[in-house]
C-alpha cells in the first residue's frame, strides 16, 4: 500500500486515521500490527481487504490493484483472495460448523464436493471434525475461533487477515490458536497481517508495524531479528 | 431515576428511528380509523331510519292498516263519526322515484290538510296559506326546500314521479320548510301531496294506507279494535317501529365485529413493533438498570411511549375514520335499503360518543398490546448485557405451553360460538379468541413447518435458502408474532373470499332454482300487476316453450318484520332446497294443498318459527290473524325480507288474490332467449307495461344487488389488509435490521450485494410462506364461522361452504407477495450495510 489517506467524519469533524501512509507486507511472511486502540488497525485490516476504500493511494495485493475495483469486483476478490479472522469470531449462528466453513466456496460455485472435502480435512487439522455438524453456540470461544481459522482458509487465500484473533480468549487458548494461525499460514506460504495487543502474538511476526499518529511504520526490531 | 428523563432517552431513540414511529402511529390510526368509520355507518343508519320515518309517524300512538297494506277510506270516516276519534288522520304512503331529483327514492305521502293539525308540523310556504288552500282541487305537490334548490326546482317546475314505468306528471305547489336542519332533512325523503292526488297517482281509489292515531287511555281502543275487524291491524307505532328497525340490527353488529378485526390487527402491529422496539433497546434498558432504574422504571417508560403514540395515532384515526365513514354511510345505508326496509333520508351522523369510542379503542388497544413487551423490558437484568439469546432461549422453552394454551382457547372458542345465544357480543369475542388461540399456537407450528420445509429438501437449494429458514426459528420470539399477524390476515382473505365465492355459488344455485328459466316476465306496474290469463295461455303455447312457472306475489303485513312476502305457484318448476321439513319431501305439495305454509329462513328467524314438529306461524290475513301449520323451512336469498309459500286456493281464500303477477318460461335446450322474447312482445298490446328480461340478465342484475351488500365487507378486508401490511412492514425492517452484523460478516468474507439481498428476500418468501400455510386452517375455520353463525345471525341466510384450491393457492401466493414487498427496502438497505460499522454492531 502507498501514499494512503484516510479519515472519518467524527461527530463533524474529521478523523485523519492515515496520512500518507505506506507499507509493503512480504508475500509468505508474518507481519503484525501493533499500536493503542481507536488509532486505525482495524480500519487498515478494513482498507487492505478491500472492505472499506481510502481516501488517496493505492492498495495492491500481489498484481491486484483492488483500490480502483468497484464493490462487486472487490468483494469477489476478498472471496477469492483473502481470508478474514476476527477477534468476535464472526461465525454465522444458524449455520453448522462444516456450513459455516463451506459457506463461501458454494456462493463461489465451488462444487459442493471438493469444497466439503477441503473444509473437512481443514477441519481435521484443526481437530474439530467431530464437531462438523454443530452449530457454533455450543462450541467454546477457542473452537468457534478455530472454525473461523479455517473457514479463513478454506478457499486457499493469498492472503489472511486477522483482527486481534485472540482478544477474546484466554492467555492458554490464545496461544494455541496463535501457533495454529501461524503454524498453517507458514506451512501453506500465506501472507498473514496480523493486528494485535497481545505481546506474545507480536512474538510470532516476522515484521512488526506500529500505526499512531496517523502513521504506518515499520518497528525497527522485533523478535525474529 | 427520574421518569422524565428516561421518557426522554425513549422518545430520542424513536426520533432516531422515525420511519417505524411513523409506521406504528399510521397502524393505530388505521384500526382505530375503521371503528370510527363502521360506528359513524351505523348511527347514521340509526340517524337516517329516525328521519326517514319520523316525518311519516310524527306524533302517533297508533296506526290502523290493512293485510294488504291499505285499508278503505271508509274506516276512517267511521273512526271519526262513529267513534268520535277526532286525532286521526288518514296517510297514503309509498315509495316513488322521481326523476328529477336525482333518481333518488322518496316516499309519497297523501296526507288530509284538515286532520294534520295534530300529527306532523308541515310548514309549508309561499307565505301564511294553508296547505289545504294550495293542494286541493290540483295536482301540486310540496317537496323540501333544501332539496328544490340543490336540484335548481322552483314553484311551478314539473315532476315526474314514477312508480314502476307509470310515470305521472306533477308541479311543485310550495316547499316545506323546518325549524331547525334537522328537520330540514327529516323533510327530504318526503314528496307530499293531498291524498285524493295521492291516490290518483297511485291508482289507489278509494283506499289509503293508514290511518293515524293519537290514543290516551280514555280512548276505547277495545272498540277500535272491533271496529277495525278482519283485516285491519290496529298496532302500537313505536312497537312496529322497533319491529322494522330491529330487521338490520345484526347485520350493523356484524359490521363492527369486521371493524373489529381491524383493531385486532392494529393490536398485533403495536405489539409487533413495540415488542421489536424493546429488543432492539435491550442495551439501553441493560445500562439503564445498571445504573439504577427500577423495574417499575423501566416499564412505566416503556408503557408511557406507547401512550403518546396511541394518543397520537388514535386522533388521526379518529380523523381518517370521519372521512372513511362518509364513503361507509353511502354504502351500508344502500344495503340496509336493499335488504332490509327503505331509507328515503341518508344521513351521516358524528356523535362525541362515536369519537371517544375511537379514541378509547386506540388506547386500550395500544395498551394492552404494549403491556407485555414493556413487561419483558422491565425484566431485563443488567448482568444480562448483550445476551440477545437468553431472552430467545426463554421463548423457546415456552412454545410448546403457549400451543396448548392456544389450543384450550381454540376449544373455548368454539364452545361459545357454537352454544352461547344470538347475542352479537359473542361472535366478535369468539373471532377475538379465534385468532388468539391460533396466535398462541404459531410458534411450535413454524418450527414445526420449517423441519419440515429443510427436510423436504429446501435446504438442498443452497446456502442461502438454508440460512433463511433457519432464521426463522432463530429468531422464533419475534418472527412468531410477525408471522402470526400475516397469518392472521391471510385467514382473513380465505374467510372472506370463501364465505363470498361460496355466497356467489349459492346465489347462483338458488336463482336457477328459483328464478331460473330462459325468460322471465312480470308487470312494470305496480298497479296493474295482474298478467292477462289470456296471454299466459297463449305464452305457454308457444313453440319451443316446454314448461312454465306461473306464480303470484303479494306484499302482506307483518307485525314483527312490517310485511312479509305471499308467494302462490299455478304452475311451478322451481326446486327448493330445504332446510327442515315435516314430512317426507314428496308429502310437501299435499300439505301444501291443505292449506299449510313452506315459510323461508328469513321469515323463520324473523318470527321465530322454530324447525320441529308443530311448527306454526300467525299470519295477517283478511280475516284476521290465522295460524298455519309449516310444512317445510327453504333456503331463500328473496330481496324484500321474508317469503311465505301458500297454495293458490289459500291465497284466494285468506288474501283473495288468485291472479298471475309473473312467469318464467323454460324454453327447449339450444333455443335463444331473444327471438322468444321479440315474438312475446308482438303479443303485447303497446299500453302493456310488462317487463320481459332473459334469465342470464336477472342473474346478473341479483348477483349485482348481493355483491353491493359485500362491499363494506370488502372495504373492511382492504383496511384490514392495509394495517397488517403496515405491521409487517415495520416488522420485517426492525428483523432485518437484527441481521446487520451477521450481513456485515457475510459480506466480510465475499458475499456479494445481491446474495446479501437475495438471503433477506429468501427469509420473506418465507414468513410468507409459512404463514400463508398457517392461514388454510385458520382461514377454513374463519370462514366456516363467517357463513354458518355471523353471516346467517346478520341476514339469516345459510348457504354451503365451498373450498377451492384456487383460493388457497392465491392466498399462499398473496401472503408470500406481501411478505416480500415488506423485504424490499430493508434488503435494498442492507445491500448497501457498511461493513465496518456492521461488524461492530451487538
Amino acid at each position: 500500500m502507498s501514499d494512503i489517506d484516510k479519515s472519518f467524519d467524527d461527530s463533524g469533524s474529521r478523523r485523519v486515521i492515515f496520512r500518507r501512509a505506506s507499507a509493503r507486507f512480504p508475500s509468505g511472511k508474518i507481519s503484525v500490527i501493533v499500536g493503542k486502540s481507536g488509532v486505525g488497525k482495524s480500519s487498515l485490516l478494513n482498507l487492505i481487504s478491500g472492505i472499506d476504500l481510502p481516501d488517496k493511494g493505492t492498495i495492491q495485493v500481489g498484481d491486484h490493484c483492488i483500490s480502483f475495483m468497484n464493490d462487486t469486483a472487490r468483494t469477489l476478490f476478498r472471496r477469492r483472495h483473502i481470508g478474514f479472522i476476527y477477534q468476535f469470531f464472526n461465525l454465522i449462528p444458524v449455520l453448522t460448523v462444516l456450513e459455516n466453513v463451506t459457506l463461501i466456496a458454494e456462493l463461489d460455485k465451488v462444487p459442493q464436493k471438493t469444497c466439503r472435502r477441503r473444509a473437512e480435512s481443514l477441519l481435521e487439522q484443526a481437530g474439530l471434525y467431530d464437531r462438523r455438524h454443530d452449530f457454533p453456540e455450543t462450541l467454546s470461544g477457542g473452537e468457534q475461533q478455530r472454525v473461523a481459522i479455517v473457514r479463513a482458509l478454506v478457499n486457499d487465500p493469498d492472503l489472511v487477515l486477522a483482527d486481534e484473533p485472540t482478544g477474546n480468549l484466554d492467555q492458554e487458548t490464545g496461544a494455541k490458536i496463535m501457533e495454529m494461525i501461524t503454524g498453517l499460514a507458514r506451512k501453506k506460504n500465506k501472507t498473514l497481517v496480523m493486528v494485535t495487543h497481545s505481546p506474545d502474538a507480536a512474538a510470532w511476526a516476522d515484521q512488526i508495524f506500529s500505526v499512531g499518529s496517523a502513521t504506518l511504520a515499520p518497528m525497527d526490531s522485533h523478535p525474529h531479528g | 431515576m427520574g421518569n422524565y428523563l428516561l421518557i426522554l432517552v425513549c422518545l430520542r431513540h424513536s426520533r432516531r428511528h422515525l420511519g417505524r414511529t411513523l409506521l406504528l402511529i399510521f397502524g393505530i390510526a388505521m384500526g382505530v380509523a375503521g371503528v370510527v368509520a363502521i360506528d359513524i355507518a351505523k348511527t347514521s343508519v340509526e340517524k337516517s331510519f329516525d328521519l326517514s320515518t319520523q316525518a311519516l309517524v310524527s306524533r302517533s300512538t297508533h296506526q290502523i292498516t290493512g293485510t294488504g297494506l291499505e285499508i278503505p277510506q271508509q274506516v276512517f270516516t267511521d273512526i271519526r263519526t262513529d267513534l268520535g276519534i277526532h286525532r286521526s288522520a288518514p296517510v297514503i304512503s309509498r315509495h316513488v322515484k322521481v326523476s328529477q331529483l336525482g333518481d333518488r327514492i322518496l316516499t309519497l305521502m297523501g296526507v288530509d290538510p284538515f286532520s294534520e293539525t295534530h300529527f306532523r308540523n308541515l310548514h309549508i310556504s309561499p307565505g301564511e296559506q294553508v296547505l289545504s288552500g294550495i293542494m286541493t282541487g290540483s295536482n301540486g305537490v310540496f317537496i323540501s326546500r333544501s332539496h328544490a334548490r340543490q336540484y335548481n326546482l322552483d314553484i311551478g317546475s314539473p315532476l315526474d314521479i314514477f312508480l314502476g314505468s307509470r310515470r305521472t306528471p306533477v308541479t311543485i305547489a310550495g316547499f316545506l320548510d323546518s325549524e331547525n336542519s334537522a328537520a330540514g332533512r327529516m323533510l327530504e325523503g318526503l314528496v307530499v301531496t293531498d291524498i285524493s292526488l295521492a291516490q290518483e297517482i297511485l291508482d289507489m281509489g278509494d283506499t289509503i294506507t293508514r290511518i293515524d292515531l293519537i290514543l290516551d287511555a280514555d280512548d276505547p281502543a277495545e272498540k277500535i279494535r272491533d271496529l277495525v275487524g278482519n283485516g285491519l291491524f290496529l298496532v302500537e307505532t313505536d312497537q312496529q317501529n322497533l319491529a322494522v328497525r330491529g330487521l338490520s340490527q345484526s347485520f350493523e353488529t356484524s359490521l363492527t365485529a369486521f371493524s373489529m378485526l381491524a383493531l385486532f390487527m392494529g393490536i398485533f402491529l403495536i405489539y409487533n413493533t413495540v415488542s421489536f422496539s424493546v429488543t432492539r433497546r435491550h442495551r439501553l434498558h441493560g445500562i439503564l438498570r445498571a445504573i439504577g432504574a427500577t423495574r417499575s422504571n423501566i416499564f412505566f417508560t416503556v408503557m408511557a411511549e406507547v401512550m403518546v403514540y396511541a394518543v397520537i395515532g388514535s386522533v388521526f384515526g379518529v380523523l381518517l375514520g370521519i372521512l372513511l365513514g362518509n364513503g361507509a354511510v353511502q354504502a351500508v345505508v344502500a344495503t340496509v335499503s336493499e335488504m332490509y326496509f327503505t331509507l328515503t333520508v341518508s344521513q351521516t351522523h358524528i356523535s362525541g360518543f362515536t369519537i371517544a369510542k375511537g379514541l378509547l379503542a386506540g388506547i386500550l388497544a395500544a395498551f394492552v398490546s404494549g403491556f407485555f413487551p414493556a413487561l419483558s423490558a422491565a425484566g431485563t437484568r443488567p448482568v444480562s448485557l448483550m445476551h440477545r439469546t437468553v431472552s430467545e432461549k426463554k421463548f423457546n422453552r415456552v412454545v410448546p405451553g403457549l400451543f396448548i394454551c392456544g389450543l384450550l382457547i381454540l376449544a373455548a372458542a368454539s364452545l361459545l360460538m357454537r352454544t352461547a345465544s344470538t347475542h352479537a357480543g359473542s361472535d366478535f369475542t369468539g373471532l377475538f379468541m379465534i385468532f388468539f388461540g391460533a396466535a398462541l399456537m404459531t410458534p411450535l407450528l413454524i418450527r414445526f413447518l420449517v423441519r419440515i420445509l429443510l427436510a423436504a429438501g429446501m435446504g438442498s437449494l443452497g446456502m442461502m435458502v438454508k440460512m433463511a429458514l433457519r432464521n426463522i426459528t432463530r429468531s422464533l420470539r419475534q418472527t412468531s408474532v410477525l408471522m402470526a399477524s400475516l397469518m392472521v390476515v391471510t385467514s382473513v382473505y380465505i374467510g372472506i373470499e370463501v364465505m363470498t365465492g361460496s355466497f356467489r355459488l349459492s346465489i347462483i344455485q338458488w336463482v336457477d332454482d328459483h328464478i331460473g328459466g330462459d325468460i322471465h316476465m312480470e308487470s312494470a306496474d305496480p298497479l296493474a300487476r295482474s298478467l292477462d290469463q289470456d296471454l299466459v295461455n297463449r305464452i305457454r303455447h308457444l313453440p319451443r316453450v316446454t314448461s312454465l312457472s306461473a306464480y303470484n306475489i303479494h306484499p302482506v303485513f307483518s307485525r314483527a318484520s312490517g310485511k312479509v312476502h305471499l308467494f302462490s305457484y299455478q304452475s311451478d318448476q322451481s326446486v327448493k332446497r330445504w332446510s327442515w321439513t315435516a314430512a317426507p319431501k314428496e308429502e310437501l305439495d299435499a300439505l301444501l294443498e291443505e292449506g299449510w305454509i313452506f315459510v323461508s329462513e328469513i321469515f323463520a328467524r324473523q318470527h321465530n318459527v322454530m324447525p320441529r314438529q308443530g311448527a306454526a306461524a300467525v299470519l295477517e290475513t283478511g280475516k284476521g290473524p290465522v295460524t298455519f301449520q309449516v310444512a317445510g323451512i327453504f333456503r331463500d336469498f328473496f330481496m324484500g325480507g321474508g317469503r311465505v309459500v301458500v297454495s293458490p286456493e289459500t291465497m284466494a281464500r285468506f288474501w283473495g288474490h288468485g291472479d298471475i303477477t309473473a312467469l318464467q318460461l323454460f324454453l327447449a335446450s339450444g333455443t335463444p332467449a331473444e327471438p322468444v322474447m321479440d315474438t312475446i312482445r308482438q303479443m303485447l298490446d303497446p299500453e302493456d307495461m310488462i317487463e320481459i328480461r332473459s334469465g342470464n340478465a336477472i342473474k346478473k342484475s341479483i348477483l349485482a344487488v348481493f355483491d353491493n351488500t359485500f362491499i363494506i365487507t370488502s372495504a373492511l378486508q382492504v383496511l384490514t389488509a392495509i394495517v397488517a401490511l403496515t405491521g409487517i412492514l415495520n416488522a420485517v425492517t426492525a428483523l432485518l435490521l437484527e441481521r446487520t452484523r451477521e450481513i456485515g460478516i457475510l459480506r466480510a468474507c465475499g458475499t456479494l450485494t445481491g446474495q446479501v439481498r437475495q438471503l433477506l428476500l429468501h427469509e420473506c418468501f418465507f414468513y410468507g410462506l409459512i404463514s400463508g400455510i398457517l392461514a388454510i386452517p385458520l382461514g377454513t375455520a374463519l370462514s366456516w364461522v363467517l357463513i354458518h353463525i355471523i353471516n346467517q345471525r346478520a341476514f339469516g341466510w345459510t348457504y354451503d361452504m365451498v373450498l377451492t384450491p384456487g383460493v388457497f393457492f392465491q392466498a399462499i401466493a398473496l401472503s408470500s407477495a406481501a411478505a416480500l414487498a415488506a423485504g424490499i427496502f430493508p434488503s435494498l438497505a442492507a445491500g448497501r450495510t457498511h461493513i465496518p460499522t456492521a461488524l461492530h454492531m451487538e
